[in-house]
């Protein structure tokens, strides 16, 4: 057993305890779950215990990650683990605890003013993951020419209430000369926050989906009609099979874009390339999910939606295909005629 | 997942498969360099050139996995994979001994007699001998069980073969054949059982070989007629009733490698010289959707070939990636048509409207050969626990 099948089973326990509900403005996360996190350690993983992690690897920090997606577990661990954290943490920024979330805000129209040792923030930033949830939000903020990454405390920055399709708080954070802890970041540093981000949501989605397809596929195997399951149809079985392929080079893709970022190499083009694989497996594992599931698939009560509503955000946010697909084929091409594609495509990852 | 048999380990680096890849686009671009080869799209099926297979054989490219006493260079499946992806993505003309080297050898390695292993393994290392696979015919297809071409034992122990064998690419450029024969009599409860592969020579007296052309016009097709050919007894390709056995074995060869996604690679090499010139946001928008899709196969594909590395036969993978591979290799086509304006015609003056037409006239094959995507897709139903 690896390391991270031990991480996987203890996550796995805790989500035993914590199913996923509907979430609403009342209750826009699992607090109850996420404090269950902090008290086995898992909301530092992979982050040094120098900089007041529970340290390990980011194999860990992404198996966590997986399998709270999976579980469609409504806590900002993504955000923390995977981005606020290293970005922070590379750039020097002490984070006074990580026993309370931190999320991040990708906002180089938000304006960073050098102000003694530290900034202020001002301008804003739509579309902030965990608003209302979040203590602290890393923020990538331009000054200048510069970009800057900042450490703001929310409390009392006002957090209108705005939601993803699936109920997960994405709102809108307004900074007025707001005070924060700064530390000014190169172009390649800042590529390097946004590639973390979206291979975060990759990842992610990479875990939902093979959940999604493991729903339907048991849920095939159970709902009979005609007088037979409808696993056992010729047309069921080449969905499911289609749903396979699709969940299969996502995974691929995105385990290669992980282990890139950990072996440290240039992570922008392979974050992209993960990102827009995972965002366009979403339009046809979901639309098969759904119809394989039928009626039921489409309530509140039954738990498709839980990962089908997060997947149809998750590929919108932290660049969405369009955004990540461009800069893709930019990056492939830039500077040259195209001679070089195939060379640069084999150094993605 | 449900269906842990659909997923395979991520590949290992191997720092000697990219050790050789640079051998192979140095190699290529001095043969471009020196007009050896102009790039063509689908160039395993269509691109025959035996000088150039050749050449593929002196530096020890064919035959790599094999063990040295056949001529073989004891490499990793792996650096195979690299030198193929290599070959396939310039374009280059590699249909000569494609089959051959992807499947007919290992095929031969398996369960070849050491005679015949002795004598023509060498050769197919050498990129002087090529084969053609003998499996659907006229009435047989997907249904490959089905088939009726026969062969019966003669009086001294030789096979008579009648039957015929149809979409051979390339026979008439081939040496061998290895060809899946009734060696019993169909039985109703068992259909699997009673089928045998011969080897073939296809310069053997009875022997027809007649094209047949695909949309194109071009010749890569025959139709193969076996007319009571007196085939020697110790030509017989394994065990004598486990053809269908063999013949899956086979199919995992010719399933799993590249280019089951990078037949139209070609075509998105022109395309990304279009969208570098013209810097259009939709174009590179296109281009950065199809590398995406691009990169995971070729991690699936990558992850083959490490399982083959382990001795594994990854019969459900293979055919999941080849699903997946094949539909990109057509949507390619139509990504490009909604972001270009650049008619597909074979005459055209515009090397992107070559390349569109070459790659729309071959695209109907794409996922039909070597298994339609249907039967793929219920291999990997199978994979999920549904069959």
């Amino acid at each position: 057993m690896s390391d991270q099948d031990l991480v996987v089973e203890t996550v796995r326990d805790l989500l035993a305890a914590h199913e996923p509900f509907v979430l609403t403005p009342e209750r826009p996360w699992d607090e109850a779950l996420w404090q269950a996190l902090v008290e086995t350690g898992l909301t530092g993983v992979g982050i040094s215990e120098e900089a007041g992690g529970s340290g390990g690897e980011l194999a860990d920090a992404v198996a966590v990650v997986r399998t709270l997606a999976a579980g469609a577990a409504a806590v900002p661990v993504a955000e923390q683990l995977l981005v606020a954290g290293p970005a922070l943490t590379a750039a020097g920024l002490a984070v006074p605890s990580w026993d309370v979330p931190v999320t991040v805000a990708v906002a180089p129209s938000v304006t960073a003013t050098a102000d003694g040792a530290g900034y202020r923030l001002t301008g804003t930033a739509a579309g902030v993951a965990w608003t209302g949830v979040a203590a602290q939000v890393a923020v990538l903020a331009g000054s200048g020419d510069d970009l800057v990454l900042a450490l703001v405390d929310t409390a009392g920055l006002p957090a209108p209430v705005a939601a993803n399709l699936a109920g997960e708080p994405r709102g809108t954070l307004t900074f007025d000369a707001t005070p924060a802890a700064g530390a000014a970041l190169t172009a390649e540093q800042a590529d390097a926050v946004r590639a973390r981000y979206a291979l975060a949501r990759a990842v992610q989605l990479a875990a939902a989906l093979e959940q999604v397809l493991a729903w339907t596929v048991q849920y095939a195997g159970e709902r009979v009609q005609f007088g037979r399951p409808l696993a056992k149809f010729q047309a069921i079985q080449m969905e499911l099979a289609e749903m396979a392929g699709e969940v299969t080079a996502v995974t691929a893709l995105t385990d290669a874009a992980v282990q890139a970022l950990d072996r440290d190499e240039g992570v922008v083009l392979a974050a992209a390339a993960a990102k827009v694989r995972a965002g366009a497996a979403v339009e046809v594992v979901a639309r098969l999910a759904h119809q394989v599931h039928g009626a039921i698939g489409f309530t509140q009560e039954y738990r498709l939606h839980h990962l089908t509503r997060r997947c149809w955000s998750w590929r919108d946010e932290a660049g969405s295909e369009l955004v990540w697909s461009r800069l893709l084929g930019a990056g492939l091409v830039a500077g040259g005629s195209g001679e070089d594609l195939w060379i640069r495509l084999t150094r993605v990852v | 997942m449900s269906g842990a048999s659909l997923t395979l380990d991520p590949a290992p680096r191997s720092e000697a498969a990219e050790a050789v890849r640079l051998e192979v686009r140095e190699f290529l671009a001095a043969e471009l360099a020196a007009g050896s080869f102009s790039p063509h799209v689908d160039t395993w099926l269509s691109g025959v050139d035996p000088a150039f297979s050749h050449k593929l054989g002196e530096r020890g490219w064919l035959g790599m996995t094999w063990p040295k006493e056949y001529g073989g260079h004891e490499r990793t499946a792996m650096e195979r994979y690299a030198v193929t992806e290599e070959l396939l993505a310039a374009g280059a003309p590699v249909a000569a001994h494609w089959i051959a080297d992807r499947q007919s050898g290992p095929n031969l390695l398996r369960y070849g007699t050491e005679a015949q292993r002795a004598e023509i393994l060498p050769k197919i290392a050498a990129g002087e001998c090529f084969f053609v696979i003998g499996m659907s015919e006229p009435d047989s297809g997907s249904d490959l069980a089905s088939i009726r071409t026969k062969a019966t034992r003669d009086a001294n122990g030789d096979w008579v073969v009648s039957g015929a064998k149809v979409w051979t690419s390339n026979a008439h450029h081939s040496h061998y054949a290895i060809v899946l024969v009734r060696t019993s009599p169909a039985d109703r409860d068992s259909r699997h059982a009673g089928m045998s592969q011969l080897l073939i020579d296809l310069s053997l007296p009875g022997i027809a070989i007649n094209p047949i052309r695909i949309l194109d016009g071009g010749h890569h097709f025959n139709e193969v007629v076996f007319d009571d050919v007196i085939v020697p007894g110790d030509m017989l390709l394994g065990e004598e009733g486990a053809g269908w056995h063999q013949v899956t074995a086979e199919l995992a060869f010719e399933r799993s490698g590249p280019e089951r996604f990078l037949s139209t690679y070609p075509l998105v090499a022109e395309f990304g010289r279009r969208a570098a010139d013209t810097q259009d946001p939709a174009q590179l928008a296109a281009l950065g959707r199809l590398s995406a899709r691009l990169l995971a196969l070729r991690q699936l594909s990558l992850r083959i070939a490490a399982a083959l590395d382990r001795g594994e036969l990854p019969n459900i993978p293979a055919a999941l990636v080849k699903d997946v591979g094949t539909t990109f290799e057509a949507d390619v086509i139509d990504e490009i048509r909604r972001v270009t304006d650049v008619p597909a015609s074979l005459d055209s003056p515009d090397p992107l409207g070559r390349a569109l037409a070459e790659a729309q006239l071959h695209a109907p094959g794409y996922t039909l050969r070597g298994g339609t995507n249907e039967i793929l897709r219920g291999i990997v139903a199978r994979g999920l626990g549904l069959r």
